[in-house]
């Protein structure tokens, strides 16, 4: 840690709930994770069972013109830069269907000419004849855009912030459009009024002051469930974790303080789905699912492709710390009290009759 | 002429909605008027001549929750 | 008596007490007007009668008209589809040139419960005939968006069916309406005591309703004052961080994973 009390200077809450959202991120651990943590989990149990909605990633390419100083795909970074072809994408989300998923997260970087807009368009349209949930994650864009996205099939982004500071994030975005603070902030607001259903929210947690960075996610959350409540909207906590590069992340985060804060938005966002994906260790994430965290991504590769065709050697966008295959993180939920499911029950009524709750297929 | 107010047959000598005000005791108080459906501005209450079978309601405030 | 809340906003105007007053019950004009001054209310509801030349005067309007810092609320109970009620929001202004309307439509004289298809559709009338709508409704969630989204200055969901003294019995609802407004959210209805006020507001509400708990205690106007301090007392304990309500259940530790770190003392 690089500081004694990361949660030092305290931003100023404007209402009840930020006065007590702020109390539970600043409370004293050893007096209070505890209780913190029975709550997460009677609200966790109370809004959504003890059901943990499983996704994989599928990262389609990894160039990129970004220049993140913490990204392993950064264009100055030197690594094999691959794309899938459709033909590839359509072999690899087939794979993933046959492992069991019901919903798929598409990835590319920043735009390159090799990975635009119509050769994310293209992949939506090769999701949709197998996926009925299709989240990407991908560039902020116009509502135009996010609407032929719509149109095509996909339900949802996600989209982090990285960090809600502004001087942090003009330090840490060195060139390119995502240099454009307000573009990226605003992009889950277009892409909501687009229509796209749900959208997934994050801080980077490293990047700038974790208790700012959590209030600004929190406020950025409630206000966009207030405008657009017909919509989802979900958190995930993505954590700053090595990779090839080296970057250390001016404000690390320990397990304690990310439990902290995965407990604080359960108890403040009782029915906001919570997400912690597999760059978190099989420890972090057996001790955190079904408190607070009710989805989950597992096998996931963060190369690009993957499923498939397994490439070796090729760079990851951040290393996976939780390898488990499907049966083997399946298995350590069960044990826990808690059911893995691959489905979202509300497909059935839009689209294909037949999509029904899943389980995980290792019965 | 015979005309309706509050929902009941009524006879009146009244010619405009002023003067039925007067004849029913309502100019005093505070007092809506609503003349074949339709609510009339206080202002037009002298001008507003009455037909034969018109419906007219007087309607004031009460207590409410 | 002051208050120490931050102004309540409806429409455009501001407004210190969190306390509205229905006039309905009362055993006599009079003590309704103590009441209401007992009360600090700036908004008060009043419905609509037929003008009838035998009855007494209740001289209902005069002395509320005469308090100028009294700001007239007129519902439209009796109203039993939209149409009727758009016409009693129009004779209404006529009467007392307020903009204010309370849109109240229960069908069912019975257990009063608001109509919810009714009311949405006199409030997008009223909204486009520049009224400042304020709709009672049942605690629903979404109809509470439905009805922001379409102008609103606020919503006003019951706590309980009227008079039935049952307190907050849409609690959970509640909760939710006002976890997502964008508008006050005024409870209304079924409030039988101070503590339920000042619960409602402890819950986060803007402000709340209360007419049969008033008018048919012993003492209306010291009920009324009573209603006003639980309602001060609900605010302020909203706004210093209520504690939290704990779980108990004796269970293994769940943060027993975490690594073991130095703790703050």
């Amino acid at each position: 840690m690089n500081s004694p009390t990361p949660f030092a200077a305290p931003p100023t809450p404007q209402t009840p709930d930020e006065q007590q959202f702020i109390s539970l991120l600043r409370a004293n651990p050893a007096l209070h994770l505890e209780d913190m943590a029975r709550r997460a989990q009677h609200l966790t149990r109370q809004h959504f069972g003890r059901a943990i909605t499983l996704y994989a990633p599928l990262y389609l390419s990894n160039y990129c013109s970004g220049g993140c100083a913490y990204c392993g795909f950064a264009a100055d970074r030197r690594q094999v830069r691959h794309k899938l072809e459709p033909q590839e994408i359509a072999e690899e989300l087939a794979a993933m269907k046959a492992m069991g998923f019901e919903q798929v997260l598409l990835l590319t970087g920043e735009r390159t000419p090799q990975a635009d807009f119509d050769y994310l368009l293209a992949s939506v349209r090769l999701a949709a004849n197998v996926f009925h949930e299709i989240t990407i994650e991908a560039f902020p864009m116009p509502v135009e855009e996010y609407r032929q996205l719509v149109d095509a099939g996909c339900t949802g982004i996600t989209i982090y912030q990285e960090t809600y500071d502004p001087k942090a994030y003009a330090k840490w975005h060195r060139w390119g459009p995502k240099r454009d603070f307000g573009a990226r902030l605003n992009a889950p607001t277009r892409a909501l009024e687009a229509g796209m259903r749900t959208v997934g929210l994050g801080a980077l947690l490293g990047l700038a002051d974790p208790l700012r960075e959590a209030l600004s996610l929190y406020r950025h959350v409630r206000e966009l469930q207030a405008r657009f409540w017909r919509a989802g909207v979900s958190v995930s906590f993505p954590r700053l974790r090595p990779e090839a590069g080296g970057f250390q992340p001016p404000f690390p985060i320990s397990d304690q303080q990310l439990a902290q804060l995965i407990f604080t938005f359960r108890i403040c966002l009782p029915e906001t789905p919570l997400v912690l994906s597999t760059r978190e260790s099989p420890t972090i994430r057996n001790g955190l699912a079904g408190i607070g965290i009710n989805r989950m991504s597992v096998a996931s590769r963060t190369s690009v492709g993957g499923y498939c065709h397994p490439v070796a050697d090729t760079a990851r966008q951040f290393d996976v710390s939780d390898d488990r295959d499907i049966p083997t993180f399946c298995e350590a939920l069960r044990q826990r009290g808690l059911d893995p499911v691959f489905k979202n029950s509300d497909s059935s009524y839009r689209q294909d009759p037949a999509a029904q709750e899943k389980p995980c297929p290792n019965l | 002429m015979h005309i309706h107010v509050n929902g009941e047959s009524y006879e009146t000598k009244a010619v405009c909605i002023a003067d039925l005000l007067r004849e029913r005791h309502a100019d005093s108080a505070r007092v809506a008027v609503v003349l074949n459906d339709s609510v009339l501005p206080s202002a037009t209450r002298a001008n507003t001549r009455l037909t034969e079978g018109d419906r007219v309601e007087l309607l004031t405030f009460a207590g409410g929750g | 008596m002051t208050e120490q809340t931050s102004p309540l906003m409806i429409g455009g105007h501001s407004f210190t007490s969190r306390l509205l007053l229905g006039t309905g019950k009362f055993a006599d004009a009079d003590t309704m007007v103590r009441a209401v001054q007992a009360s600090g209310a700036q908004i008060v509801t009043v419905a609509l009668r037929r003008f009838d030349r035998d009855r007494p005067h209740d001289n209902l309007l005069e002395p509320l008209l005469a308090m100028k810092h009294i700001t007239l609320m007129p519902n439209t109970s009796g109203a039993c589809t939209a149409a009727e009620a758009v016409r009693a929001a129009h004779i209404a202004r006529e009467l007392c040139g307020s903009s204010f309307i309370k849109v109240e439509i229960h069908p069912n004289p019975h257990h009063l419960m608001p109509d919810p298809i009714e009311t949405f559709e006199a409030a997008r009338i009223l909204v486009r005939d520049g009224f400042i709508v304020m709709p009672y409704m049942p605690a629903d969630p979404v109809l509470a968006k439905r009805l922001e989204e379409i102008g609103c200055a606020s919503v006003m969901p019951l706590g309980s069916a009227i008079g039935s003294g049952q307190g907050l019995a849409t609690a959970d609802l509640l909760r939710l309406i006002i976890r997502d407004a964008r508008i006050p959210v005024i409870v209304d209805a079924g409030l039988r005591s101070p503590s339920h006020a000042a619960a409602a507001m402890e819950m986060g509400c803007s402000a709340v309703l209360v007419n049969t708990a008033i008018a048919v205690a012993g003492d209306p106007p010291a009920m009324a004052e009573a209603f006003a301090q639980a309602i001060q007392a609900g605010y302020k304990a909203c706004h210093a961080g209520i504690m939290a309500t704990g779980e108990a259940s004796a269970t293994s530790p769940l943060t027993a994973f975490l690594e073991p770190t130095k703790q703050n003392p």
